[in-house]
């Protein structure tokens, strides 16, 4: 009992607080779903990474000696195909593999995209206000109307069907999230004195917004951008799915289980491979989100 | 005993619905009614009877109406074949019009239809046909019932309809007639004269061979004059198309796009009624839903069954699985008139470096057989000494290399978006073609469009590679040769040549054969011109698909079309 309580001035200094950074660690350290997801998402990183050295095979080299082959521990499958074939002879594991790079890829382009104009335009709107707050905010509210996998559909139908319009298709349809949350918490610390007293000193416009309030409304935002990579790369797997997202041979997930479909009933692990690495994936990114925000959200701190 | 006698008394009072559905509700409602119907159990079976024939009474729809649905893959374009390209649409047309002649029930021979007899001169340019009497158009529509009989009047009106171009009715839903135009029907037909009220006289420009069967094929539908007065005189023209009405032995009653077409039996048809009553085509494009629905007995028949499935298919206890070897060929097309397809050595290296039997393999499976000539080798003057380009991609590479690319190119590969009797998944071949053409250096993008845009923009040659095939509807060899790939059919830019090929020697070869009509002597130039296919290669030509056709064990006589239609008169089903 006592040595314990005698331990804690040793770790931190008495009278100084915990290093942001140590204080947001140890808060998150403690959610076990949250660094589950972190694990998951770094070995998913460092595949990605590394996929060359990795992947057994090429992604879009066709095998016509082996289709449809089973995983190495059902009947009729071999360890050069570790997770089996596809209809035309691929290697599933490679795909997959490649795969990753391709996800990570949208989810973080789509999300860097959105998160870098809706602040933008949410600081604006913040700051502003009056007729271009409403011209911005109603833009949003617009947006926000339409299903978000429509609105992206639509978007994609009048681009044209790739992975590059699908990137860009779903960033438009996550912007608006970013906009309202940027514009809310700038509205909040705009009135606060630390910014007043910045005004009174003399700083400009520019610098009071991406200096002073800007690094004060991160928190929501970094926890929005975290769970919007799981939303991109789920949407951008739909488009795929439909047929409008990355096209063959790129290995994308959404776009492997669109094509294996119809083996649903005859070879299993040509769908269900591509659906478990999405799910995982999202599931991952959800977890990460959800500790980053118990972690930053001081409301929420037990 | 009274125990026993109420158990049937609450079965009957669960019917009214079956009863009720044909008339009124769509196909998911009727196809709910049948399967009840053929899940009733025998008990006690005049008790339900006599419950079923009260409420049949009451409710004063027909007793037994005899269903059949047909799980079609695709929705019509309209109710006018003569603008119509695909067989979805010919399939929807199919009940409601007739042609002067048609062919057998499962056959490619040509039996009288509108017209009785006929005779053609000894030199082959003057047919006369004798009209059948007697023969009473659909009287169903709202907007129109007609007060005569079929005569020659609707011959010369639907011919001219496709041909004159200062016909009213020319423009009308489509000006583009593009059956009439490949097959040269322009250019071949000098008169159609109209003798008596029962007698047509047709002179044609030049003995042409094909001549009875191209009348026979599908585009040739008689519709209505009478009709089509009537809805010119009322500034509607376009609904004779919409809201059809014909000789054949159904009429149309409603049609759903991309839902449902029902159509019912036409008491008065000339043939006699047909053996059902209710025929609906319950439109479900993805084959692997059809299947399921076939095995759920939501449907008796279904076309394009997936290759995959074709197993589980043939071990359904209740499930016939109809074969035959198909009337068609499934192809890609290179673009023979733009760069860099117009170079005859870049089109043998593409055919060179794709691997066939992979393709064979992986897709038609047990469904398809390598094709090597345009024609299916089922079909008189096949070629069979014609040798098909081997699997070599070192030698494809040096032939392109030859012809100025020795490091490939980029190019597109179209596949169509919808499966065809001639090609399962477009897709899944060009993703194997592909990988197939990076091997030697060319670079493929795939493109796909909607199913009718994908056909215009072919037809006007905006591709440079793209897949297609072609199902033969009149048995001739003419039909391949000359409308697919000949000068006639490249110039136009809706056109069935979509390799643009047009090449002399083979042109001049299967014009002069539609002038011969020795068989003998035609055969011996088609082959030539199949050898002079092969060398010129404007088409990579992928298989011939074996036609499959799961139905139902209560589906009695339904017999294969070599066409690929499907024809349900005459088709019967079991109670």
């Amino acid at each position: 009992m006592s040595a314990e309580v005698l331990k804690t001035p040793i770790v931190s200094q008495p009278g100084a607080p915990p290093h942001p950074l140590s204080q947001f660690w140890s808060d998150f350290k403690a959610n076990f779903g949250a660094v589950a997801g972190l694990v998951v998402i770094v070995v998913l990183i460092l595949l990605a990474l590394f996929a060359d050295v990795v992947a057994p095979h090429s992604p879009i080299v066709t095998n016509n000696a082996v289709f449809l082959k089973p995983p190495f521990w059902q009947q009729g499958g071999s360890t050069a195909y570790p997770l089996g074939t596809d209809a035309i002879g691929r290697d599933i594991l490679s795909r997959l593999i490649y795969g990753a790079r391709l996800s990570l890829l949208i989810g973080i382009a789509v999300v860097t995209l959105s998160v870098v104009t809706g602040t933008v335009l949410g600081l604006i709107a913040g700051f502003f206000r009056g007729v271009i707050e409403i011209v911005i905010m109603r833009l949003m509210d617009i947006t926000l109307t339409l299903p978000s996998l429509l609105l992206a559909i639509v978007i994609v139908a009048i681009l044209g069907p790739g992975l590059m319009n699908a990137m860009l298709a779903v960033a438009i349809v996550l912007l608006p999230h970013y906009v309202r949350i940027a514009r809310a918490a700038v509205i909040s610390e705009v009135s606060k004195d630390y910014v007043v007293a910045a005004k009174v000193a003399g700083a400009g416009r520019l610098r009071l917004m991406f200096k002073e309030v800007l690094p004060n409304c991160t928190a929501p935002l970094i926890v929005q951008a975290t769970l919007g990579i799981s939303t991109a790369i789920l949407d951008a797997a739909a488009l795929g799915f439909l047929g409008l997202g990355a096209q063959p041979p790129l290995p994308e997930w959404g776009t492997m289980l669109a094509d294996a479909r119809e083996f649903v009933l005859r070879a299993w692990w040509v769908v269900t491979l591509p659906g478990l690495a999405i799910l995982v994936t999202v599931l991952a990114f959800n977890l990460l989100g959800d500790g980053l925000r118990d972690a930053l959200d001081p409301k929420l701190k037990r | 005993m009274h125990a026993k006698a109420l158990k049937p008394a609450a079965l009957t009072g669960a019917m009214p619905n079956r009863n009720l559905a044909p008339g009124v509700f769509g196909a998911a409602g009727l196809n709910r009614a049948e399967t009840v119907h053929r899940g009733v159990p025998t008990v006690n079976r005049s008790i339900l009877l006599a419950g079923v024939c009260a409420l049949a009474l009451a409710v004063a729809s027909p007793v037994s109406a005899k269903t059949l649905i047909f799980c079609s893959e695709g929705s019509p374009e309209n109710f006018y074949p003569g603008v119509n390209t695909t067989g979805t649409s010919f399939d929807g047309n199919e009940p409601i019009y007739n042609r002067i002649v048609e062919f057998e029930r499962g056959g490619t021979k040509v039996v009288p239809a509108l017209a009785e007899k006929w005779t053609i001169s000894p030199d082959g340019t003057t047919y006369t046909f004798e009209l059948r009497k007697g023969v009473k158009w659909h009287s169903t529509s709202k907007s129109f019932k007609p007060t005569r009989d079929f005569n020659a009047d609707d011959i010369i009106f639907s011919i001219e309809r496709q041909w004159k171009e200062d016909n009213p009715y020319f423009k009308v839903t489509s000006s583009n007639h593009s059956y009439f135009g490949d097959m040269g029907m322009p250019k071949l037909l000098k008169s159609v004269e109209k003798v008596d009220d029962y007698t047509v006289k047709v002179t044609l420009n030049r003995p042409e061979a094909p001549f009875l069967a191209d009348l026979a094929m599908a585009f040739a539908a008689i519709q209505s004059k009478e009709y089509a007065d009537a809805m010119l005189k009322a500034g509607t023209p376009e609904k004779i198309d919409q809201d059809p009405i014909g000789t054949g032995p159904f009429y149309l009653v409603q049609y759903q796009k991309d839902a449902v077409i029902r159509y019912k039996a036409f008491p008065a048809f000339w043939g006699g009624k047909a053996k059902i009553d209710d025929l609906v085509y319950s439109i479900t494009p993805d084959s692997s839903v059809r299947w399921a629905k076939l095995q759920k007995g939501e449907c008796d028949v279904m076309p394009y069954p997936n290759p995959a499935d074709i197993d589980a298919m043939r071990k359904d206890p209740n499930v016939t699985v109809l074969e035959q070897p198909g009337l068609n060929v499934g192809y890609l097309a290179f673009q023979t008139q733009k760069k860099p397809f117009d170079d005859v050595r870049v089109r043998k290296a593409i055919s060179m470096a794709i691997d066939k039997k992979a393709i064979i393999d992986a897709v038609y499976l047990s469904t398809g057989i390598a094709a090597k000539n345009p024609i299916p080798p089922s079909m008189w003057s096949y070629n069979d000494e014609v040798k098909d380009d081997p699997y070599d991609p070192e030698a494809a590479k040096k032939l392109l290399a030859d012809a100025g690319f020795p490091n490939g190119f980029e190019t597109d590969l179209w596949a169509m978006p919808v499966q065809r009797p001639y090609n399962p998944n477009a897709k899944r071949i060009a993703e194997l073609m592909q990988a197939d053409l990076a091997k030697i250096g060319v670079k493929a993008e795939i493109k796909s469009f909607e199913w009718g845009e994908y056909r215009k923009r072919m037809q006007a040659g905006e591709h440079q590679m793209g897949m297609l095939g072609w199902t033969g509807d009149n048995g001739d060899p003419d039909n391949f040769l000359h409308t697919l790939l000949g000068c006639d059919s490249a110039q136009t830019a809706s056109g069935g040549n979509i390799a643009k090929f047009c090449y002399k020697p083979f042109d001049d070869l299967v014009v002069k054969a539609k002038t011969i009509s020795d068989q003998a002597e035609r055969t011996k130039l088609y082959e030539q011109a199949q050898v002079i296919f092969k060398e010129q290669a404007p088409w990579f030509t992928i298989a011939h698909a074996v036609q499959l056709k799961p139905v139902t064990k209560r589906v009695i006589d339904f017999k294969l079309s070599p066409f690929g239609r499907h024809t349900f008169y005459g088709v019967d089903v079991k109670e």
